[in-house]
């Protein structure tokens, strides 16, 4: 593949770039969701009434953080260049 | 400002073969104000959790019971209103401070910096200044080199596990945590954020450093839009220092067709993330000032005048008068007074005491055997005051209405909330159309001024 910007950017930065926005909007979500859920009515009513709040926020957290991570990570896999279909057929010629 | 950047330093030098900067110690104006800085934030970090009032901690954010406590303010998830005013005013400050005078955030208040100033405090106790350290890593593995990294990164973890526990020490009652840690007893999803936060703590403050501020602040990146040419920003004063060189004290630089600079290099070497502030203006500069004030204890060697590094505006840099009064900055303090001043008087003039009216979404009416109209509502009240209170509740809106419920007497205990079912009947004769605008008002016995009236709708059948 040719030297474009996502290829040449270092692993270490593209690795932050998707753990990291995605845990600040997760950190945004986790607030935003439990102030009008309460965690322990959810996990009642799945019948998980065995964990605490402090877990429920925690997997919440989790939860939330994993999403927005694959959300980041698919953005910063599309971001890569389409393969161009002459290159692909050009090894034929 | 337009961030500076050249096509090679963006991407690679950082991360690929990231050379690690050693920030010389510096004394001066500004390194006081950021040790104060420091000192303050961090001592209130770690002291408030242990503060208690009228019986609870004074600041809890306790998530297990879903209740805040601010001093005496206790604030519950239905506030959320509080915490959204208090980020929208945390953004305007923001604004505000950083089109008046930069990344002041940055370089005296951020977390990031404080941490870190504090890490870097603990390693040059144990390893010694910036030669010492860089002499230390250059040196082969030996007994001495072995203790000193291990003193460090052992002081450097156990601050961090303290750090870790008084972070959730503001979520979980600090006391029973700490007993809870001596008993060995810990929850574990406790454990796991201490652990978690402490490990947050030796990553960012003890390696990441300025490298969290160049490629993982948000803010680093768009404060450049929030500069205007009147912001305050630190700069180098090209045309007095130019050309650099180093020469003797009593030497004549205007005869050696000097500047100013002598070229010592130490506003390098003291620069956290590790750039030139001579080569202009950059997005990496966090604004500490470090360079400031070395440079300023140079120049009064050489018996030079001071501020060959200053904080200065784009406009005085090109021989203009410097506004301090923009439009942006106007417009930042009105919002951010409008909004301050408008949380403090409603939370001041908050009611402790919460109503919420919920129709029975099942059945519009229920005609009752005497033939009157019935209407069901299930009320929700919180009593967040500090004492219990009972109440008595009456309903308008309706002439002749009728309030049926188990008791007329209503007791809510301090910061409890009861949900109660009622139902109101109705003479047809006094209902004008199909659905009537009603009020309910939660009254405290003791005190008329606990009062609080909510609207609802009551439904009665066509009638004609």
């Amino acid at each position: 593949m040719t030297n474009t910007d996502t290829t040449s950017t270092p692993i270490t930065q593209r690795v932050i770039a998707v753990l990291w926005p995605s845990f600040l909007t997760a950190g945004v979500a986790t607030i935003l969701f439990f102030t009008a859920f309460d965690p322990q009515i959810i996990l009642a009513v799945s019948g998980y009434s065995e964990i605490s709040r402090l877990g429920g926020y925690t997997i919440g957290f989790f939860l939330f953080w994993m999403l927005t991570s694959s959300s980041c990570a698919l953005t910063c896999y599309f971001q890569r260049p389409c393969l161009d279909p002459s290159a692909v057929a050009s090894p034929r010629e | 400002m337009q961030p500076h950047t050249t096509p090679h330093d963006e991407a690679g030098s950082f991360y690929a073969k990231h050379k690690k900067v050693y920030p010389r110690e510096v004394h001066g104006i500004f390194a006081t104000f950021r040790t104060l800085g420091v000192l303050i934030l961090l001592g209130s970090y770690y002291f408030v959790p242990w503060l208690s009032w009228e019986g609870h901690q004074a600041v809890l954010f306790d998530l297990p019971a879903r209740k805040f406590y601010i001093f005496g303010l206790i604030f519950w998830p239905q506030d959320f209103f509080y915490l959204a005013a208090l980020l929208i005013i945390a953004a305007f400050a923001l604004f505000f401070f950083t089109a008046l005078a930069g990344r002041l955030w940055c370089g005296y208040a951020c977390p990031q910096t404080v941490w870190t100033e504090a890490f870097l405090w603990i390693e040059r106790k144990v390893e010694g200044d910036r030669n010492k350290q860089i002499k230390l890593d250059n040196a082969p593995l030996s007994r001495v080199k072995f203790s000193r990294k291990f003193l460090k990164h052992f002081l450097w973890i156990s601050f961090s596990l303290w750090t870790g526990f008084t972070f959730v020490g503001f979520f979980t009652p600090i006391l029973d945590l700490a007993k809870e840690i001596y008993t060995l007893n810990l929850g574990s999803w406790e454990t796991f954020w201490v652990l978690f936060y402490g490990f947050a703590t030796y990553g960012n403050a003890g390696w990441m450093r300025e490298q969290v501020c160049i490629y993982m602040c948000p803010y680093a990146r768009f404060q450049s839009a929030m500069f205007d040419k009147d912001t305050l920003v630190i700069s180098y004063d090209k045309t007095r220092g130019d050309p650099r060189g180093s020469r003797k004290k009593s030497a004549d630089p205007r005869a050696m067709a000097l500047g100013d600079c002598v070229d010592c290099t130490l506003c390098v070497q003291v620069c956290p993330t590790g750039i030139d502030i001579r080569d202009g203006l950059q997005y990496q500069c966090i604004g500490c000032a470090a360079c400031i004030d070395v440079c300023n204890e140079v120049m009064a060697k050489m018996d030079y005048p001071r501020s060959l590094i200053k904080y200065t505006t784009q406009h005085a840099i090109d021989g203009f008068q410097t506004n301090l009064l923009r439009p942006r900055v106007i417009i930042y303090a009105i919002l951010l007074t409008i909004i301050s001043g408008s949380l403090i008087y409603s939370i001041s003039t908050r009611l402790p005491l919460k109503l919420d009216i919920l129709r029975d979404r099942n059945t519009l009416y229920r005609v009752t055997p005497e033939g009157k109209i019935e209407n069901s509502y299930t009320l929700k009240m919180i009593n967040m005051d500090k004492i219990p209170h009972h109440y008595t509740l009456s309903v308008a809106g309706v002439t002749g209405i009728n309030i049926i419920m188990r008791s007329t007497d209503i007791l809510i205990n301090a910061g409890d909330s009861l949900v109660l079912p009622v139902q109101l009947a109705v003479d047809p004769a006094n209902l004008p159309g199909l659905s009537q605008k009603i009020s309910f008002t939660l009254t405290a016995t003791d005190n008329p001024k606990l009062s609080l009236t909510q609207t609802g709708a009551f439904v009665g059948p066509r009638t004609h």
